[in-house]
């Protein structure tokens, strides 16, 4: 931790600031803070903008009349040769704008000028090999803490005011093959984040830790067979052992939790969306893989599991179920119902009554999905059986042509939802992609039977596509699409707008009803974050980070033309109305 | 999680992006000499071709890549690298590009397959010096099974395989997966031989290497080598060899001459048979 000494000056100074020029909020937000932050338009408290994650603001000064005039207040550079990757969504509070960046870095931002109060720098082990590029997706919130995971598996809880370290936890093996890139969520006092990682070997697990001390309250692994633990003690096993699994592979059975979770006040449920199955050729592993490629409801007390519901049953197409489930309330025939939805990797966009796990729909906002033909009644998807990729063998075989590609219909980027509209509006991508049985392959120095693939585009004229869906319908009302696949989070206010961004650089805003794009601003690199917006000083703000990276980057082929011009970076942009 | 779909795509990640420039270039021979260093890659975990105990680097590999800068003249700076989903991927992080969290390139990996089709989707590296001929092996405990029965004569005997392999695959794939309930999986090939040594499995099916180092560990155990072809089984084996950046050529030729060398003198035969493995030379030597 490299200059410890000039972040503590700093961060003294900065308190001494703040102490002479406005009444402190010396004792941080608290847990009904959090739960309020939806509502509350001074702050941005949690990932999501809100526990229930919908990234709506009530605010309404810039609209659909005024965007066209919104101009940049400043930017700040992240600096350092790190410019890849920034996906994170910045948290604001107290007149400090908290961004993660790539590489496992937390800054302090002031909120007014873009100085920068205080930086951290995780110190990484150099054997690190991250799968998906070295992303953060944000940070939580809590009293005198700023809490964020790294690379390496470890949960770091910062003074918010000086950047010291507090607590400092391994929560999984690097050496194991496991990583950490979500953004925890902070629910009464425990702090709650899921697991990342290759496929190989590894199980899923939710966690939540004592926010104080960092200490492991509950764990609740995702794979069926798995004890589940409360408090140092045993407290029940997952599922039913080998219920859905053959042999001893629920023992490495996968399932990451690797995209975090949501919360719901109303149900007192979290909502962890679950990764796809080990090993990956399906034809290895018969049965439905629970809970696998699946949206699970957790007690946050205990750590049980209330219901779950499996989105793609026996994946064989790398469908990962981590998708957020957002809450929200509709009437549906009728009937006002307390409901979530959730767009998944595997292109459907899926309802589901958020109290018990009931189907309630499940829609395509995809132009295609080769894999299945929709979902019936009892939401078991219609297999299309001659489009799943074959058993490994020694020949090489037929390829088969999915869609969508492994990377998703929709991949980690969050949606949002307008209380306002009711319309989702989903950061989608139209790609497929050739998957064949690769004979010449080799792991670890000795012979292995993988998979070869190639990712392309299906259609002419883009790859990315935001599209407002109504849920109530499985509608899809407006879409715009875009060249070049969309990798970043979407943002909707009450101002009738739609914010996000675009690899090509640029943040844009669209008309929340129509779809017509009425503003969009060059930020320098690929806008892949999560945008935000508070008020301040009486004004509304904007902010994104920019900063091209991902996982999107690391994949070529035809894809690959769609972004060959776009350069790296590492910056947070934020505007406001000209005045 | 996507990490297995690097698999095929080192060398178009290569093409596909304009990629940063190496960290620190792999140095050719003139440059390890004058350096007196030579980084050499080897597989963590990886027994019995190298691992690490008490803080040292054992196994096959460490000793010839510290027989190698030995006859170079330079000091050996063995660098342990965690293996991702694909030899193409290690290529990438620890010879020719380095980890995007600052592995330094490595002037020479051991352990890389020799093979035509590999070799030329990974062009980025001269694939040199090919040192063995690998192949997997079925090893039973005597009067445990019949190690040269049908496998489906194996139904309810305890089956041993590394998690995610070519056994592994076999095992609980082959005749419509009969044998799927009775394989107990492990992290690596030799803990699966372990288990048979001792005693918790009937049966493995691992690389040869793996099962003779293993049966050398456990003090003179012996158990039955199956000498039948397995029906339907994928792999014939496959050469190991050596990797150095495709710039590094001067290298390649020199550390070739230092392999052949030791081949001619009976020095590679021996660092095997340390380990107890038995030397054999690679089929494109």
């Amino acid at each position: 931790m490299k200059g410890s000494m000039l972040r503590t000056l700093a961060g003294a100074a900065a308190l001494a600031l703040a102490a002479a020029t406005a009444p402190t909020q010396a004792n941080g937000p608290t847990d009904a803070d959090l739960m309020n932050d939806a509502a509350s338009t001074g702050d941005v408290l949690t990932y999501g903008m809100g526990p229930r994650a919908q990234r709506f603001s009530p605010l309404k000064a810039i609209s659909t009349d005024n965007v066209a005039k919104l101009v940049p207040a400043f930017s700040a550079s992240l600096g350092g040769e790190k410019q890849r990757g920034q996906e994170a969504q910045p948290i604001v509070y107290d007149g400090t704008i908290y961004v993660t960046g790539s590489y496992s870095r937390l800054f302090a931002f002031d909120a007014r000028t873009g100085e920068e109060k205080w930086q951290y720098d995780a110190r990484l082990p150099e054997g690190i090999m991250p799968c998906c590029d070295v992303v953060n997706r944000g940070a939580a919130i809590y009293g005198d803490k700023i809490i964020f995971a790294t690379l390496d598996a470890h949960l770091v809880a910062l003074n918010r005011e000086t950047g010291k370290v507090i607590w400092n936890k391994k929560v999984a093996d690097y050496q194991a093959g496991y990583s950490a890139t979500a953004a925890p969520i902070i629910v009464k006092g425990k702090v709650i984040y899921g697991n990342s990682g290759g496929e190989f070997g590894i199980v899923g697990a939710v966690e939540a830790r004592d926010v104080e001390t960092g200490e492991l309250v509950w764990r609740r692994p995702t794979i069926e067979g798995h004890m589940g633990s409360l408090n140092g003690k045993d407290n029940g096993i997952t599922g039913k052992l080998n219920a859905s699994w053959q042999g001893d592979l629920w023992k490495t059975g996968g399932g990451a939790t690797w995209l975090g979770g949501t919360y719901d006040p109303e149900t007192n449920l979290l909502y962890f969306g679950t990764g796809n199955p080990a090993p990956w050729n399906s034809h290895l592993r018969p049965g439905d893989n629970l809970y696998t490629s699946s949206t699970l409801a957790i007690d946050p007390d205990t750590g049980v599991i209330k219901w779950h519901f499996q989105t793609t049953p026996h994946d064989g197409w790398d469908f990962d179920g981590v998708n957020e489930f957002i809450p929200f309330d509709a009437t549906i025939n009728g009937k006002p119902m307390k409901l979530g939805a959730k767009a998944d990797r595997n292109g459907y966009f899926f309802v589901l009554d958020r109290t018990n796990g009931k189907f309630i729909g499940a829609h395509k906002f995809v132009m295609q999905t080769t894999w299945a033909n929709g979902f019936n009644a009892k939401g078991r998807p219609n297999y299309i059986d001659a489009n799943r990729p074959g058993a490994p063998t020694a020949e090489k075989g037929t390829s088969v042509f999915a869609s969508p590609s492994f990377l998703g219909g929709k991949n980690w980027m969050p949606m949002a939802y307008s209380q306002d509209t009711g319309l989702f509006y989903i950061p989608s991508n139209d790609w497929g992609m050739d998957i064949w049985n690769e004979p010449i392959a080799y792991k670890k120095g000795a012979a292995y039977l993988g998979a070869g693939f190639t990712i392309k585009p299906i259609a002419e004229d883009h790859i990315g596509a935001l599209r407002a869906m109504d849920p109530k319908t499985g509608k899809i009302v407006w879409e715009y699409k875009n060249k070049a696949p969309l990798w970043g989070g979407v943002l909707t206010t009450a101002g009738n707008l739609v914010f996000t961004g675009t690899p090509e650089g640029y943040l844009k805003a669209f008309d929340a009803k129509t779809g017509q794009e009425l503003w969009k601003f060059q930020t320098g690199s690929g806008v892949v974050g999560s945008p935000v917006t508070w008020e301040q000083d009486g004004e509304q703000y904007v902010a994104v980070m920019s900063g091209w990276g991902g996982a999107v980057p690391l994949w070529g082929g035809e894809v690959a033309k769609s972004f060959k011009d776009i350069n790296q970076g590492g910056s947070l942009w934020v505007f406001k109305l000209a005045r | 999680m996507i990490g297995r779909r690097g698999l095929l795509l080192g060398a178009a990640a290569a093409a596909g992006l304009a990629l940063l420039p190496a960290l620190a270039e792999a140095a050719p021979l003139a440059k390890v000499k004058a350096l007196g260093v030579l980084r050499i890659a080897v597989y963590k975990d990886n027994r019995p071709w190298s691992w690490t105990e008490a803080g040292k680097v054992h196994g096959i590999d460490a000793d010839l890549a510290r027989a190698i800068a030995d006859k170079l003249g330079v000091r050996v700076d063995l660098a342990e690298i965690i293996a991702d989903e694909s030899v193409d991927d290690d290529l990438r992080n620890a010879v020719w590009k380095g980890g995007l969290l600052g592995f330094m390139p490595a002037d020479l990996m051991l352990h890389i397959p020799f093979d035509r089709t590999f070799a030329s989707r990974n062009d980025q590296v001269a694939i040199i010096a090919p040192y063995y001929r690998e192949s997997f092996q079925l090893a039973c405990a005597p009067g445990a099974l019949d190690c040269e029965a049908p496998p489906t004569q194996w139904r309810g005997k305890r089956l041993a395989a590394e998690l995610d392999s070519i056994p592994d695959f076999y095992l609980i794939g082959a005749f419509g997966g009969i044998l799927a309930k009775d394989v107990t999986h492990y992290m690596s090939g030799a803990e699966a031989v372990a288990a048979v040594t001792g005693g918790k499995a009937d049966a493995v099916l691992a690389s040869r290497a793996q099962i003779e180092a293993g049966l050398h560990d456990s003090g003179g155990r012996t158990l039955d080598r199956r000498k039948m072809p397995l029906p339907a089984f994928t792999s014939p084996g496959w050469d190991i060899g050596m990797a150095v950046k495709e710039n590094s050529r001067t290298l390649g030729d020199a550390v070739e001459e230092i392999v052949a060398a030791m081949t001619a003198s009976g020095e590679l035969k021996a660092i095997f048979a340390a380990h107890g493995v038995t030397y054999a030379p690679a089929l494109a030597a």
